[in-house]
């Protein structure tokens, strides 16, 4: 193997780049697909029973959907192949310079996951805490007590905002008996 | 007039004391969240959401009232001290707004906005006092092809319309259409996307889609690509114009507000058209064009006048045709649905006290923001220089808590991180959010009167025509959807030179840019070349 020169080196680098870069919204496009397969398995599935008989049974609108989500995937395809790309959304906060900082995204993700899957056990108010303490974190803040107390402030203030002016009863977990 | 009795019983009913508490609550709170930055009004409506569930249908609906008009006209604050606005409805209030605060007059801008909207919010509500009563004597008379036809409209209008992507918008839609089949169908019983998950048997709850779509979304999209230190923002104190401003200002209210309405009452909706507008009349109009993009104060007034006259003008097809044609509006069906009210024609016969009382609560609810907004706009002006890692944290905080309370259920947590990472893509990869929650909330009502049509005829879709305001409609969509390409296609056979700006032909003919999550075109692109004209 020859050693290319930089300029081809930089030019090819350039060509993966950007096809690279194109096949992101392909990914899309092929979401788009999976989806309206999903759809059209599932209508599949539906049971023909003498309800469904009717003049329009539930498999209609389904399968309208499935049939444009799959046009819509062939179309995005074809339009991201001629050079087509989509524009990142801006607004005040968001700094489209910087590539996405994946850690913080799925960090935050993470953190929602955790607590779905503990507040019932944890209880609204340690939960949210952590969530917001966690999430404030991942965001960058770095006044580690502070952050803390906001959130237990938040939390308990939410909670007892809610128990007590809305009537509504958040899960008080681990902490039941003590709030 | 009988709709004026009405709508002085509907007074009578908004103006108690516990009411006027709720509409004050629901300003203050509206204006307060609507203000922090990376928060549009739709988010707005949606984080409040869970503060209404205790109220009765009528303190929760005035209160909402208040956090509608409260929610924008906070955004309108946001984009004069900030500029880059990230909802769409204020972009071009950014535009002159921004120029005006760094050249110290901030006060002015804000005052001419916040006066601007109070002069369009209510003689727009007047508007719709108007409308409605004929728009729901004809409506009651609509079958179920007209409304059918409609609701097409209203899907062609929110994807393909405002949107740079056609393509996308209609995916959006398709994607919007998909979480709205989830669960049992309504007539049949059938369990339809659900997987075998006995929680997804009665459908996504609005509230999730809306919160996980607009809060969690936006949330982690900024997170993603957060920007490193606070951007400066501009102090200001007490709003007040002089006798030159006020000279300046009235006439671009009064055709802001005239711009502004029609375009919120065709179910084509969207401020940001009307704004956009309402921008270019202003600056051909004006006596002080040279001024335009150095801070003219007639490039905030108009605007913001046209933005609150179409967000009123929106209510009509929403109260009196059920048609969601802007995210905030749709977020707003959410909250009708939760007392079990469907808006349409049938609304104003069933609860007439109860939609002459929200109609009046929009006037209280803006004369409130006008005496609330000018005193305290230098303490909204604080809100902007909030932490962002604790604003960002309070947006999950507050998005998780409005998810879990919409059933109280985690497992609605979990849809609302699933709709979020959906949300993600979608301002990734330039997908509007706007039909997606439209496609949601319209699609199973679309169904049904698609259903309800081709039972009349025994399953013949000739039908679907048999109405003539049916055909009228179609043949509308047909018109948006052929006669912008072909325009297009002819401007590049035959070259440029059909437009008074000298950008590229794409910039002309995309005048309304992207969309962003709002659901709104974004107009910067298209004002940017003839910035460059000037």
């Amino acid at each position: 193997m020859t050693a290319p020169t930089t300029d081809a080196q930089s030019g090819l680098r350039g060509r993966l780049q950007a096809r690279l870069h194109g096949r992101s919204e392909l990914g899309v496009a092929a979401l788009l697909a999976v989806i309206a397969i999903v759809i059209a398995v599932d209508t599949a599935n539906i049971r023909h029973t003498a309800i469904n008989a009717g003049v329009m049974g539930p498999q209609v609108v389904p399968t309208i959907i499935a049939i444009g989500l799959g046009l819509c995937a062939i179309a995005l395809a074809i339009s991201v192949l001629r050079g087509g790309h989509a524009e990142a959304e801006d607004g005040e906060d968001i700094d489209l310079s910087q590539k996405a900082h994946w850690p913080t995204v799925f960090g935050l993700g993470g953190l929602i996951l955790v607590f779905a899957l503990t507040m019932d056990f944890l209880g609204f108010v340690i939960g949210s805490a952590l969530l917001f303490y966690g999430s404030a974190l991942l965001l960058g803040s770095r006044r580690f007590v502070w952050a803390l107390v906001i959130g237990i402030l938040l939390a308990v203030g939410t909670f007892y905002g809610f128990v007590l002016g809305l009537g509504i009863n958040l899960p008080a977990g681990l902490l039941t008996g003590i709030l | 007039m009988d709709n004026l009795t009405l709508l002085m019983e509907g007074f009578g009913n908004a103006l108690t004391l516990q009411n006027l508490l709720f509409a004050l609550i629901g300003v203050l709170l509206g204006t307060a969240v609507g203000v922090l930055p990376g928060i549009g009004p739709a988010m707005t409506v949606a984080l409040l959401l869970p503060l209404t569930y205790a109220l009765d249908v009528t303190g929760s609906l005035i209160m909402f009232a208040g956090i509608y008009y409260g929610g924008m006209y906070g955004g309108s604050t946001t984009s004069i001290l900030l500029n880059t606005p990230g909802e769409s409805s204020s972009v071009v209030t950014a535009l002159e707004g921004n120029k005006m605060a760094k050249a110290g007059r901030g006060a002015q801008a804000l005052a001419t906005a916040a006066i601007g909207s109070f002069v369009a919010g209510t003689l727009a509500t007047g508007a719709l006092v108007l409308v409605a009563p004929f728009v729901v004597a004809v409506a009651i008379g609509l079958g179920a092809p007209s409304y059918f036809a409609l609701m097409v409209f209203a899907f062609v209008a929110v994807s393909t319309v405002l949107g740079s992507s056609r393509i996308r918008g209609l995916a959006s839609l398709f994607i919007g259409l998909t979480i709205g089949l989830v669960g049992l169908d309504a007539t049949t019983g059938q369990a339809r996307l659900t997987f075998g998950q006995p929680l997804l048997s009665g459908g996504i709850d609005v509230v999730v889609i809306a919160v996980a779509l607009f809060a969690i979304g936006e949330a982690l999209w900024i997170a993603a690509h957060l920007r490193h230190g606070t951007p400066a923002t501009i102090p200001v104190g007490v709003p007040w114009m002089g006798k030159d401003d006020w000279k300046r200002s009235w006439k671009p209210w009064l055709r802001g507000t005239v711009i502004g309405f029609p375009f919120g009452a065709i179910p084509a909706g969207g401020a940001e058209i009307p704004t956009f507008l309402s921008y270019v009349a202003e600056k051909k109009l004006s006596k002080h064009p040279e001024q335009f993009g150095h801070g003219a104060i007639e490039g905030v007034a108009g605007p913001e006048a046209a933005n609150n006259a179409s967000a009123a003008g929106t209510l009509v097809p929403l109260l009196t045709l059920g048609l969601p044609t802007t995210a905030t509006a749709a977020v707003m069906i959410a909250a009708f649905n939760q007392y079990g009210i469907h808006p349409g024609p049938l609304l104003f016969q069933t609860e007439p006290v109860l939609v002459w009382t929200l109609i009046a609560s929009l006037f209280i609810g803006n004369t409130l923001l006008l005496a609330l907004n000018l005193p305290l706009a230098p303490l909204w002006a604080k809100l902007l220089r909030i932490p962002r890692p604790y604003l960002y944290a309070g947006i999950l905080f507050f998005a998780t808590l409005g998810a879990y309370a919409a059933g109280m259920q985690t497992f609605n947590i979990l849809i609302l991180l699933l709709l979020g990472a959906l949300g993600y893509m979608a301002r990734r990869f330039g997908f509007p959010v706007l039909p997606i929650i439209v496609g949601a909330i319209l699609g199973p009502e679309m169904e049904r009167q698609l259903r309800r049509a081709l039972q009349i005829s025994a399953g013949d879709p000739a039908a679907l025509l048999s109405e003539p305001l049916a055909v009228v409609v179609y043949t509308v969509i047909v018109l948006f959807l052929v006669v912008p390409p072909v325009i297009k296609a002819l401007r590049q056979r035959f070259g440029r030179g059909a437009g008074p700006t000298d950008g590229p032909p794409e910039d002309q003919f995309d005048a309304f840019g992207t969309q962003t999550s709002d659901g709104s075109a974004r107009v910067i692109r298209a004002v940017r070349p003839s910035r460059r004209g000037n």
